[in-house]
């Protein structure tokens, strides 16, 4: 197979063979073991500094301030609300958000200096709860956005936690963005005005 | 003459390449594509093609395997009949596996794709037929490791898939991503082979190569051995 004119013979064949298992084994257990798996048999992983490649850090210390926020909003049928939170890139935060009725929302960033309305979307669902962790992938505001498109008011309980330096929350009736008209184009009332 | 030394030699560059390369997984889980793809509900053609592109190209157990394969074949119309018997087998593979919802083990298989880069090997060290005397069909070897090799690519499908939706559309995307990818890697192999079979050093240093090709195949089979037994 090899079209040399000087042919291995079997015996280098088997040497060669059996060199290379050898080998391969001595390295699985020096290298591989300690490097991948944490374990150790011969020492070589520590001498090599290997051990820690395999070892995960479970806990990753933040510099900013810790926060907790709970708080509710109140939806009437058409109103969106948002809430946002700054964290710098890499931090992290926990929510959890429930919701009376189900609630369009979506979870969107924008990276500090974007365009305006520039926003990257990660979640966009129609659901009435959800809850988890994130983690800044960039510096700049970060936050939900619920919309209800129900014809029922709807309430919903944010609790956040986590290394965010500013909350922020934005309505349209809040704000006057959008003022909430009925299809003939009155003033929609909500029921504790 | 003992050759011995150009093993050890060879044996050597494998070692240091085991350990400047920090983490020995074969493919890497790649767990940004994973939550993006598994984010995408449905019909996701060009990521299922770059993922399938990208494990053939970034996967060093593929791409040993068609090094061994085409080690010693010269002339285009063997390498297209290999390649193609190789492309065969996985492609029979990834098609059950998804379809028939076959979960082989991840490990299991990447342990037998290892093993199929030290069987090439050995083959082209001569092994089966001065040693063993008995040299078992290299086409059909390659068609049997190419089912092999089907099977670590169904799983890689199952894992980034988690719908159903779409899952035929996605599956063959990966499969037409795993070819262009294979045709990318099979074309920087040929070239470097081009390059090297016009020296001398070829003839010299084959016999050395394809036994460093064996550790190499022996270390990884060796690996995902080991996350079999910690990991499953």
């Amino acid at each position: 197979m090899t079209h040399s004119n000087d042919a291995p013979s079997a015996r280098n064949i088997a040497l060669a063979s059996a060199a290379a298992f050898i080998v391969a084994v001595m390295a699985v257990v020096t290298v591989v073991l300690p490097a991948e798996y944490g374990i150790d048999p011969l020492g070589t992983g520590g001498a090599l500094g290997l051990l820690g490649l395999s070892r995960v850090q479970p806990i990753g210390p933040e510099d900013a301030a810790y926060n907790t926020d709970a708080l509710e909003l109140e939806l009437a049928p058409t109103e969106w609300a948002e809430l946002t939170y700054r964290l710098e890139e890499g931090s992290g935060m926990l929510f959890s958000w429930e919701a009376t009725g189900a609630v369009s929302f979506n979870f969107h960033s924008a990276p500090d200096g974007a365009p305006p309305g520039y926003a990257e979307s990660f979640d966009a669902e129609e659901v009435d709860q959800a809850n988890g962790s994130y983690t800044a992938p960039f510096t700049g505001i970060h936050g939900w956005y619920w919309e209800n498109r129900g014809s029922d008011y709807v309430t919903i309980r944010m609790s956040t936690a986590g290394f965010y330096s500013e909350a922020h929350e934005a309505r349209d009736r809040v704000d006057g963005f959008r003022p909430l008209r009925n299809a003939r184009g009155e003033p929609l009332e909500r029921p504790d005005e | 003459m003992c050759k011995c030394w150009h093993v050890l030699l060879a044996a050597g560059l494998i070692l240091l390449a085991t350990v400047l390369v920090p983490a020995l997984q074969a493919h890497p889980m790649d767990e940004q594509n994973a939550a993006f793809v598994q984010a995408v509900e449905g019909v996701a053609i060009f990521p299922f093609m770059y993922l399938g592109a990208k494990h053939m190209v970034t996967g060093y157990d593929h791409l040993l395997f068609l090094v061994g394969v085409i080690f010693f074949l010269y002339r285009l119309k063997d390498v297209v009949l290999y390649v193609s018997l190789f492309t065969l087998g996985h492609s029979v593979t990834l098609l059950v596996g998804v379809l028939g919802n076959i979960g082989a083990n991840a490990y299991v298989v990447d342990a037998i794709i290892g093993l199929s880069v030290a069987y090439k090997a050995f083959d082209n060290m001569g092994g089966f037929e001065r040693l063993l005397q008995v040299r078992p069909n290299p086409k059909a070897a390659v068609l049997v490791f190419g089912l092999f090799h089907g099977f670590g690519l169904a799983t890689k499908v199952q894992e980034f898939t988690l719908s159903e939706t779409g899952l035929i559309a996605n599956m063959l995307s990966f499969n037409v991503g795993v070819e262009i990818g294979q045709i990318l890697a099979l074309t920087m192999v040929l070239i470097g082979f081009g390059y090297w079979r016009g020296r001398s050093s070829f003839q010299r240093h084959a016999f050395a190569t394809n036994a460093a090709l064996m550790t190499a195949g022996f270390i990884l089979a060796g690996n995902q051995m080991l996350g079999y037994v910690f990991y499953s």
